[in-house]
């Protein structure tokens, strides 16, 4: 085993999360991500994914555990009152794109992307709008800086909110399931949006039904269910060889592999 | 019994001036009326329980008495109470603004709630602060999605304000009114006065459609 010396970028220390006093969600989970990883999630649906990226966004309240950024830690639970505590200014690292695209539909496209720069981090609205010009034409959007979302296509709406997330130079992308409202034909091309960002070593943690998708793009699968982590490795073995007895079910279920 | 409209005619002075005291009364209560439902609305969706215990009783008050019964209020006990005399126009524009108030903070109450949950979500993500959530999230939709409903509440209260009459104010209703009386010609009197109020309402419930197919259009996600 050769020692590795880089702090771990995500540290996730026994999350517990439950809805009301008898839905438990995260049973104690325990992620370590390192710095370029891009990590896949996958499941059965109530196996916790999506409710572990929301807490990750600092989007629900947690039970007891605790999340550090970059060794920072920025949520946490505190004992006393069960109050959650998230830090703000680390989360501001972190971006998420959701399932449904979420844009805001009285803005047009460029505004979209300009509104948290220009508010939050006090950027000028021409360089703001220069480089949110500059990420549009690279996600093939040059032309749609002026359309309100109601007049896109879902494929290109997604475009544009991971393209506002990118806005405000996250160093961890998180996204949910941001395929699973596309019609099929569209899917391909917020994948290769995401495929491009893995490209320049975007670190990113995905929760995604499309196992083709999770293949190519994983540096490292996770399996979750009922709350904890199944199994943990490279996507060679998690999708292809699975140790663990219920991941291989779940593989077998959604490949349709027929014996 | 043959019907002479020219006696509407002799008159087209005195209903001008009773139509100008209706759009004037209309005008002035609607732009009250939807700032003060506006926040209102903020009030009944407001964290604080104080808030919205207040505008809630406000609204209920307002929406649960006739209009009429308002207006007798504000015009005959309001001056006593207060012991000051009030004039006609600012009794009718108290009355019919507080009317107002309590419908459209009703229409601006359904708007701010029929902002899912995910818009918020999405201003946590990007980092945005409670008063920009507020300013430039929630509030531009929330009022966008009022503006139909908005518009019927001022339709309606164009043609309500033809209750200020009741109490003497010199309104389209009002004047029609007296000049049936004094000709006794009410069949062509009153029609014309009917005609006068549909001709303005209902291209304005014409336009209520066309808006609200342009707002459904543009926030359809």
């Amino acid at each position: 085993m050769t020692m590795s010396f880089s702090a771990p970028l995500v540290k996730i220390k026994s999350l517990h999360k439950s809805y009301g006093p008898h839905i438990q969600v995260l049973k104690g989970l325990d992620i370590e991500m390192k710095p370029g990883e891009r990590v896949v999630v996958i499941g059965p649906s109530g196996g916790g994914k999506s409710t572990l990226l929301r807490v990750m966004m600092g989007l629900e309240k947690i039970d007891s555990g605790s999340i550090s950024f970059a060794g920072k830690p920025y949520i946490s639970s505190e004992a006393a009152d069960k109050k959650t505590v998230i830090d703000t200014e680390v989360r501001r690292s972190i971006g998420m794109v959701f399932q449904h695209y979420t844009l805001f539909p009285h803005l047009n496209v460029i505004q979209n992307l300009i509104l948290a720069p220009c508010k939050v981090r006090g950027e000028n609205k021409a360089s703001a709008t220069k480089r949110a010009q500059a990420l549009l034409e690279r996600f093939g959007l040059g032309a749609k800086a002026s359309a309100y979302p109601a007049q896109l296509s879902g494929g290109q709406k997604q475009r544009v909110a991971i393209a506002r997330a990118l806005m405000l130079d996250p160093k961890l992308m998180l996204f949910d399931e941001v395929t699973s409202a596309l019609d099929p034909e569209l899917v391909a091309e917020v994948e290769q949006v995401i495929l491009q960002l893995a490209a320049q070593d975007m670190p990113m943690m995905i929760v995604t039904h499309d196992m083709w998708f999770a293949k190519n793009i994983a540096s490292r699968v996770i399996f979750c269910a009922g709350g904890v982590v199944v199994e943990d490795g490279p996507p060679e073995q998690v999708l292809g060889s699975p140790k663990e007895e219920r991941t291989r079910d779940f593989i077998e279920r959604v490949f349709h592999i027929r014996h | 019994m043959a019907y002479d409209f020219s006696v509407v005619l002799r008159f087209q002075d005195a209903l001008a001036l009773g139509l100008w005291m209706t759009i004037k009364l209309t005008l002035i209560c609607v732009v009250l009326g939807c700032s003060l439902g506006f926040f209102i609305g903020l009030a009944r969706t407001s964290r604080s329980a104080f808030l919205r215990a207040v505008s809630s009783i406000y609204v209920e008050f307002f929406r649960g008495t006739p209009v009429l019964v308002q207006l007798f209020w504000i015009f005959f006990c309001l001056p006593l109470i207060l012991g000051v005399e009030l004039s006609n126009l600012a009794s009718g524009v108290i009355a019919l603004t507080l009317y107002m108030g309590a419908i459209t903070s009703e229409t601006f109450r359904a708007s701010l709630k029929s902002i899912g949950p995910e818009q918020l979500d999405a201003c946590v993500a990007l980092g945005l602060p409670r008063r920009v959530q507020v300013t430039s999230v929630i509030l531009p939709q929330a009022v966008l999605r009022a503006v139909p409903t908005l518009l019927s509440n001022c339709v309606s209260l164009f043609k309500e304000s033809a209750l200020v009459s009741a109490v003497g104010m010199a309104d389209l209703m009002f004047v029609g009114q007296n000049i049936s009386n004094n000709t006794a010609r009410p069949v062509e009197v009153l029609t014309v006065v009917a005609l006068i109020y549909f001709v303005i309402a209902f291209p304005l419930t014409r336009a209520v459609t066309l808006v609200e197919r342009r707002v459904l259009a543009k926030l359809a996600i």
